[in-house]
């Protein structure tokens, strides 16, 4: 699963502590899913989309092989 | 210091504090059971004693491990996927060494086990950090 989370940190420059603080989550976790080695649950993923005011899917995107229906 | 700082930090004094009481009543019950002639019930009782502090302190760890985030809850559980079956590796080998070679109990057996539990723990956190970092 791509995402496109530090882009939309960077945009509004913020730090990741910031952002994980504003998440309710740890430092380690906003990093873990911006370099992609986690995947949040769905409960953090909408978290985020609140807090950019965005879709998920706006700030997740499946990769091209992990499609189920394909 | 603010309102979650001080929570985390009477949280750790509450759970390092019942480790310490846990383990001063360990070694006091092995005190006791070893150096004191304590007849019947007593025995038994000396014997139970360690189970309240350490009820105290499983309580606190698992209040710790509640308040984590999804990310840490996610590396203590790889941290027991990873320590259990090496508790359980360790516990066949001994097994099996004292099948083929006698080991002596005082130097190895069972009762031994525990002590290298927290370290598989702790070997488990530490792989499942440096994959998430």
């Amino acid at each position: 699963m791509k995402n496109r989370l530090r882009v939309l940190r960077a945009e509004r420059k913020w730090s990741q502590a910031e952002l994980a603080e504003r998440l309710g989550v740890s430092r380690q976790t906003v990093n873990a899913v911006e370099t992609e080695k986690y995947e949040p649950s769905i409960t953090l993923a909408f978290k985020m989309a609140r807090l950019f005011e965005a879709r998920i899917e706006d700030i997740f995107q499946p990769d091209d092989n992990s499609n189920p229906e394909t | 210091m603010d309102k979650s700082t001080s929570t985390s930090v009477r949280d750790a004094i509450l759970g390092y504090g019942s480790l310490i009481v846990w383990a001063i009543c360990y070694l006091g019950a092995l005190l006791l059971l070893r150096e004191f002639q304590l007849q019947g019930w007593v025995r038994i009782a000396v014997a139970l004693l360690p189970i309240l502090p350490f009820a105290l302190f499983l309580s606190m760890v698992l209040a710790q491990i509640r308040s984590l985030d999804e990310l840490w809850r996610r590396i203590h559980l790889e941290a027991l996927a990873i320590a259990f079956p090496l508790a359980i590796l360790l516990l066949m080998i001994l097994g099996l060494m004292e099948l083929a070679t006698g080991l002596s109990p005082n130097d190895w057996s069972y009762r031994h086990v525990w002590i290298f539990l927290p370290i598989f723990y702790a070997i488990g956190v530490v792989v499942s950090v440096r994959r998430y970092k």
